[in-house]
C-alpha cells in the first residue's frame, strides 16, 4: 500500500493533484478512483475470509473420507489474485478499446451461448459451462456475453444520444441485442437473464431514453425471457422455486440462511465458527454473505453491503463527471450488473427475494465468474482514470439535455462512429 | 431531468440497502424464531438393516429364504396424533389396539423407539409409507422374516427372535438395539454374527416439524449396510428329510457323518416341527403350544439327549483292551451267564462277541480294564498280570473315553450342546463311599448300561472315528461362510484317539458280520451294500428299552457313518438298523429298494402324536 512519506513523482502528482496526498504513490500503480480500489480490497478480503470460513466442510468432508484434503483456501487465493491481476490488467487499457472489441465480444457470444445449451457441462441440471480447449477449465459463456452485451449498449446508446427518440435506428437495434443475449442466456439461467435485462434497462434510463420506449423495451425483456423458460431447462425450477418464495411454506434453505444469520449476532461467532455451513448448500458460493454475517455479525454484514453501495455511487458518479457518453455509460452498466447481482445474492440470504443461485461479486468462489468481475472491475477503473487524465484538458461538455449535438462532436465521439 | 435518473437509481438501490438492513435487523433481534429454530435441528439417525445370510444345504438347495417385511416403530414422547379415529382406520387397527400398543411402547422406552407394529407385508407397507411422515414420532424400519420352504431342519436351522433384555444386557460389544432380532437356536444363533451382517446408519436432518431435509453433512457420517455373509451347511436335505419321514412318530435322534471330513450329512430329532411356525410373525401364537407338548418337539435330542449307549459302546471297550493288550483278538470268553444274562448265541472269540454282542464277554474285557490284567506271552503260553489299581484301571478307560469324545462337548457349531455323562471314579466314591464299593456295582458299564449317558451325535462321532481306522474330525454343520467359502479352523483338524489301526479292523469284521449274519434284523439287510454296523438295546427306567444302532458304509472309504436311537422301541437290530441301512442306501444309491422294510418302518408308531 501506498506510503504517504514517498514523494510521487512530478508525472503522477499532476494527473492525481485533484486526490488527498497519501494516494500519490499508490496511484503510480493503481490509477483510476482509489475508492474502487478500496472496494475491490474490501471485497477480495471478505472473499478470503469467507471462503477459509465456508469450505472447512469441504476440506473436513475430503479428509474424512480418506482423500487428501483439497486445500480450497490456497486454490482460492490462487483464484482471487488472478482476478486482482484481471482488474489491473484491465484498468491500464483505454477503456475506448472496449468499444470496437464489444461488437465483435458479442458476435462470438451468441455461438457460444447456442454451443453451451447444446452441449455444454451440465451442473445441477442446467448447461451453463463450457470447457475451453486446450486449458481443459470449464467457464461460463454467459459471463462474457454480459460483458459484451453492456459494453455494446453502452457503446450504441453514446452514439446515437443526439437521436435517443428514433425508434427505427437507435431503439430497435439495442432492443434485439438484448433480446437475443438475454434470450439466450435465459434458455440456461433465468436468475443471470434477468438480471442482465434489469442492468440493460437501467442503462437505458441512464442513456436518455423516453420512458415511452423504456416501457416497450421492459415487454421485449418479459417476452424473450418467458420464451427463454419455455423452451429452456429451467423453467421448472424457477416456478417452484417461486411457488415456494410465495407460498407459506418456508424454503429450507433460506430458513437456514435466516438461522445463520440470526445466531450470528452484532458481533458474529468469529471466524471459522460457523454452524451453518453444515446445513446451507453451497456456502461458500451462493450463502456466502449468510456465512459471513454469522462469523463477522451484522457489522461485518453491514460492512459488506456498504463496499457494494460506494461502488455503486463512486461507479455512477463517473457518469456525472463523465465527459464523454460511452464511458460513463460503459462504467454505470458494469456497475449496475456488479451491484444487482450482489443484492440479489444478498436478498436471497436475508430471505428477502426467492432462492437463486448467483454469486456474490468479487467474495463467492469460483474461477472463471470471478475473472470476469475483476475485468469489469477493471474496465470501470480505467473509465475512472480516463475521466481524471482528461480532467486537466476539457475538451468536451458532459452529457446534457440541453446540448446532445456537442456529445455527438465530440473527437471521442467521432472516432467511436461505425465504419 | 435526465440528470436527475442517476439519482433516482441511486436512490432505488440505496432504498434495497435500507430493506436489507431492516431485514437484517428484524432477523437478528426482533424474531427469536430463528435462534429457536437453531436449536431444533435435529439430526435423526436412521438405522438400515442388512440382509440376514441365506443357508443351504450340501448341494445348493435353499434352506432359508428372505422375505422383506417392516416393522412399524413409535417413540412415543414424539407422538402427536391430533385425530386417533382417522389414524386408525389409516393404519388398519382399533382404537384400543393403538392404545395397548402405544402403552406396551411406552413401558419399554418413551425416547428410544419401539415396535408398534410388528412384521407389516409389502404391501400394507406401501399402503402406508407416504402418509405415515405426516404423523410424528412414527417411522417404518425394514426387517427380513424367514421362511422354510421344505418344512423341515428345524432344531438345525433354529429360528431367530426379538432380542431379550437379557440378551441385550450380555452383548458386550454393544452393537445390539431393542427390537433387533437375533438368532435363539441352531445355526441362526451359531452362525449369528456371520448371518447378521453389518447394519448401516443414514443421518438424515429435520427440521422443527421433523420433515426430513435431506442428508446431514451430505452423508459424510454415513455408514452402508454390509449384508449378512450366506452358509452352505454339510446337510443333504434329500436325506435329512427321509430321515425325518422315517422318524415320524418316533421319539429319538439320528445323526449322519461322512466320516473323512466330520460333516453331519443329517441330524434328525424326533418329534421334529416345522420351522415356519416359528418363523417370526406366527412366534407367539405357536411357540407355547410347542414348548407345552409332552413329546418335547422343541428339544435337540441329538445334541441334548443322554441316552445309556448300550451295546454299543462295546466296540469301544474291545478297542481299549486290544490296544492295551489286555486281551487278543482270538482271546475267547465264555457266555457265563451266571455274571450277565444273554441270548442264546455261539461262543468265540472278539469278532464274535460283537458279531452277536455277547454280554458276559464284555463284563470280562472291562474288568480287565478296571485291574488291568494284561496279557503277557511266556514260552509261547499268554498269562494274565495280577489285579493292579482299580483306580488306576478306572482313569484309564476315562481317559479313552474322552479321547472319543464321549463326556465332553464335541464343538459342534451348535448352541446349548451337552457334554454327555462318563461317571468318574470320585463320583462312585460319592456314591457308595470311600472304598465302599468295587467291579459288581460298575459292571453294567461293560455293556453301556449304568451311569453312563451319550449323545446320539457323540455316538455318530464314535462310529466314525471307527470307520476312519482311529481319528475323527468335529463333527459340524457349515462348510462354507461367505464370499470367501471359509469354514471355522476347528473343524480342520484331525483328532486321533491313538488307537492302532489294526484294531479297528478286528472289530469292522466283527461289526460287518453283526451286520450280515449277527444281531441285525432282516429287514435292515439290503442286498449289495457292504455296511459295518453294532446294534444296541439299551434299558431304561423310562419304559421299554431304546433301539439302538451305529453303522457305516461302505467298509472301504467309507461315505456315511450313521447313530440312530429310537426311544423305547425295543432292540436295536429291528427298529433302530433298518432306519440306518434304509438312509445309508438312500445317501449311497439315491433310491430305497427295499420298500417293505420301508413300510414297516413307516407303519411303526411309538408316540401318540399330537
Amino acid at each position: 500500500m501506498a506510503e504517504n512519506t514517498l514523494q510521487p513523482t512530478q508525472e503522477e502528482f499532476t494527473s492525481a493533484q485533484t486526490e488527498s496526498p497519501w494516494y500519490a504513490r499508490f496511484e503510480t500503480y493503481f490509477k483510476g478512483d482509489p475508492y474502487i480500489w478500496l472496494v475491490i480490497f474490501g471485497l477480495a478480503t471478505f472473499s478470503i475470509l469467507g471462503v477459509y470460513s465456508a469450505t472447512g466442510t469441504l476440506s473436513f468432508k475430503a479428509f474424512s473420507e480418506g482423500r487428501e484434503a483439497d486445500n480450497y483456501l490456497f486454490k482460492h487465493l490462487i483464484t482471487i489474485f488472478t482476478a486482482l491481476g484481471a482488474v489491473w490488467v484491465a484498468h491500464r487499457l483505454d477503456y475506448r478499446y472496449y468499444a470496437r472489441l464489444s461488437r465483435l465480444a458479442l458476435l462470438v457470444a451468441v455461438p457460444l451461448l447456442l454451443f453451451t445449451w447444446l452441449f455444454g457441462v451440465s451442473v445441477n441440471e442446467a448447461n451453463r459451462w463450457i470447457t475451453i480447449p486446450l486449458i481443459g477449465r470449464t467457464f461460463q459463456p454467459s459471463d462474457f456475453a454480459k460483458l459484451a452485451l453492456i459494453s455494446n449498449v453502452a457503446s450504441m446508446l453514446s452514439k446515437r444520444q443526439g437521436k435517443v427518440e428514433d425508434f427505427e435506428n437507435t431503439i430497435l437495434p439495442i432492443l434485439i441485442w438484448i433480446g437475443l443475449i438475454c434470450g439466450l442466456i435465459g434458455l440456461a439461467n433465468i436468475s443471470n437473464s434477468i438480471l442482465l435485462f434489469v442492468t440493460c434497462f437501467l442503462l437505458m434510463f441512464i442513456g436518455r431514453i423516453p420512458t415511452k420506449q423504456l416501457a416497450m423495451l421492459f415487454a421485449v425483456g418479459v417476452i424473450a425471457i418467458g420464451m427463454a423458460m419455455l423452451l429452456g431447462q429451467r423453467f421448472g425450477t424457477a416456478q417452484s422455486r417461486m411457488t415456494q418464495f410465495f407460498g407459506n411454506e418456508a424454503v429450507f434453505q433460506a430458513e437456514q440462511a435466516n438461522i445463520a444469520i440470526s445466531t450470528g449476532g452484532f458481533m458474529g461467532k468469529g471466524p471459522g465458527n460457523s454452524d451453518q455451513r453444515n446445513f446451507l448448500p453451497n456456502p461458500f458460493s451462493d450463502f456466502i454473505y449468510a456465512i459471513i454475517v454469522e462469523e463477522y455479525g451484522a457489522v461485518g454484514g453491514i460492512l459488506l453491503l456498504c463496499l457494494y453501495l460506494t461502488l455503486l455511487y463512486r461507479g455512477v458518479m463517473v457518469v456525472a463527471g463523465s465527459h464523454q457518453a460511452f464511458g460513463g455509460i460503459l462504467s454505470a452498466g458494469l456497475t449496475f450488473s456488479l451491484v444487482l447481482q450482489a443484492f440479489l445474492n444478498m436478498g436471497v440470504a436475508v430471505g428477502i427475494l426467492p432462492i437463486t443461485g448467483v454469486p456474490l461479486p468479487m467474495v463467492s468462489m469460483g474461477g472463471t465468474s470471478l475473472l470476469f468481475t475483476g475485468l469489469a472491475f477493471g474496465i470501470i477503473l480505467s473509465v475512472s482514470r480516463g475521466e481524471i487524465a482528461q480532467d486537466a484538458t476539457p475538451q468536451t461538455a458532459p452529457i446534457s439535455e440541453n446540448n446532445n449535438q456537442n456529445v455527438l462532436n465530440t473527437n471521442q465521439g467521432n472516432e467511436l462512429k461505425n465504419p | 431531468m435526465h440528470e436527475n435518473r442517476r439519482w433516482v437509481i441511486l436512490g432505488f438501490f440505496t432504498s434495497i440497502a435500507l430493506i436489507f438492513l431492516v431485514k437484517l435487523f428484524f432477523i437478528q433481534v426482533l424474531s427469536a424464531e430463528y435462534q429457536n429454530a437453531a436449536e431444533d435441528i435435529s439430526v435423526k439417525k436412521i438405522v438400515v438393516y442388512p440382509h440376514r445370510g441365506i443357508i443351504y444345504d450340501r448341494n445348493g438347495k435353499l434352506l432359508i429364504t428372505n422375505a422383506p417385511v417392516y416393522d412399524l416403530m413409535v417413540i412415543p414422547n414424539k407422538v402427536n396424533v391430533k385425530n386417533i379415529p382417522e389414524f386408525c382406520d389409516f393404519l388398519g387397527i382399533t382404537p384400543q389396539e393403538y392404545k395397548q400398543n402405544l402403552e406396551r411402547a411406552i413401558k419399554q422406552s418413551k425416547t428410544q423407539p419401539s415396535p408398534f407394529i410388528k412384521q407389516l407385508s409389502k404391501e400394507e407397507y406401501a399402503h402406508i409409507q407416504d402418509k405415515i411422515s405426516d404423523y410424528p414420532g412414527f417411522f417404518a424400519v425394514s426387517r427380513t422374516l424367514r421362511g422354510y420352504p421344505h418344512q423341515s431342519l428345524a432344531h438345525v436351522l433354529g429360528y431367530i427372535g426379538e432380542i431379550s433384555p437379557e440378551m441385550l444386557k450380555e452383548d458386550k460389544t454393544a452393537y445390539y438395539r431393542q427390537g433387533d432380532y437375533v438368532g435363539i437356536s441352531g445355526i441362526e444363533a451359531s452362525y449369528e454374527k456371520e448371518l447378521r451382517g453389518i447394519r448401516g446408519v443414514t443421518h438424515l436432518w429435520v427440521d422443527a416439524k421433523g420433515k426430513e431435509k435431506g442428508k446431514y453433512k451430505d452423508g459424510l457420517l454415513d455408514t452402508t449396510s454390509t449384508a449378512g455373509q450366506n452358509l452352505i451347511t454339510t446337510i443333504d436335505l434329500d436325506l435329512q428329510q427321509y430321515g425325518e419321514k422315517l422318524m415320524q412318530d418316533k421319539a429319538g435322534a439320528v445323526v449322519a457323518i461322512e466320516p473323512s471330513t466330520g460333516e453331519i450329512l443329517a441330524m434328525i430329532s424326533a418329534p421334529t416341527y416345522d420351522p415356519n411356525l416359528l418363523a417370526a410373525r406366527e412366534f407367539s401364537k405357536n411357540y407355547s403350544p410347542l414348548a407345552n407338548n409332552e413329546n418335547k418337539p422343541l428339544f435337540n435330542r441329538a445334541i441334548k439327549a443322554l441316552y445309556p449307549p448300550g451295546s454299543t459302546l462295546k466296540t469301544v471297550h474291545a478297542l481299549i483292551g486290544l490296544q492295551e493288550g489286555f486281551i487278543t483278538p482270538e482271546t475267547v470268553f465264555p457266555c457265563d451267564k451266571s455274571l450277565v444274562k444273554c441270548h442264546w448265541h455261539p461262543v468265540g472269540n472278539v469278532h464274535n462277541s460283537l458279531q452277536h454282542s455277547c454280554n458276559p464277554y464284555y463284563f470280562k474285557v472291562y474288568r480287565r480294564i478296571i485291574y488291568q490284567n494284561k496279557m503277557v506271552l511266556k514260552d509261547s503260553v499268554y498269562t494274565l498280570s495280577a489285579d493292579g489299581d482299580g483306580k488306576k484301571g478306572f482313569a484309564i478307560w476315562q481317559d479313552y473315553l474322552s479321547r472319543f469324545n464321549l463326556g465332553r462337548k464335541t464343538n459342534i457349531d451348535l448352541v446349548h450342546e451337552l457334554n454327555g455323562n462318563v461317571p468318574s471314579f470320585a463320583f462312585y466314591n460319592k456314591r457308595f463311599g470311600e472304598g465302599q464299593w468295587k467291579f459288581s456295582n460298575i459292571y453294567s458299564l461293560g455293556i453301556g448300561q449304568g451311569e453312563i449317558g451319550v449323545l446320539p451325535l457323540q455316538l455318530a462321532n464314535v462310529t466314525a472315528t471307527i470307520a476312519n481306522r482311529g481319528f475323527y474330525y468335529t463333527p459340524h454343520l457349515v462348510k462354507s461362510i461367505g464370499d470367501k467359502k471359509l469354514i471355522r479352523a476347528e473343524y480342520n483338524k484331525k483328532h486321533s484317539v491313538g488307537i492302532d489301526k489294526q484294531h479297528f479292523e478286528t472289530i469292522i469284521g466283527g461289526m460287518n458280520d453283526a451286520y450280515r449274519m449277527g444281531t441285525v434284523a432282516p429287514t435292515a439287510i439290503i442286498d449289495g451294500l457292504e455296511i459295518c454296523g453294532k446294534t444296541g438295546t439299551a434299558q431304561n427306567p423310562r419304559g421299554e428299552d431304546h433301539s439302538v444302532f451305529i453303522a457305516f458304509s461302505p467298509r472301504e472309504n467309507p461315505k456315511i457313518c450313521i447313530a440312530v436311537y429310537v426311544e423305547n422301541a425295543g432292540f436295536g437290530g429291528t427298529i433302530a438298523a433298518p432306519i440306518a441301512t434304509l438312509m445309508i442306501e438312500k445317501y449311497l444309491k439315491g433310491k430305497v429298494s427295499k420298500e417293505w422294510a420301508e413300510k414297516i418302518i413307516l407303519d411303526t408308531k411309538i408316540i401318540k402324536v399330537k
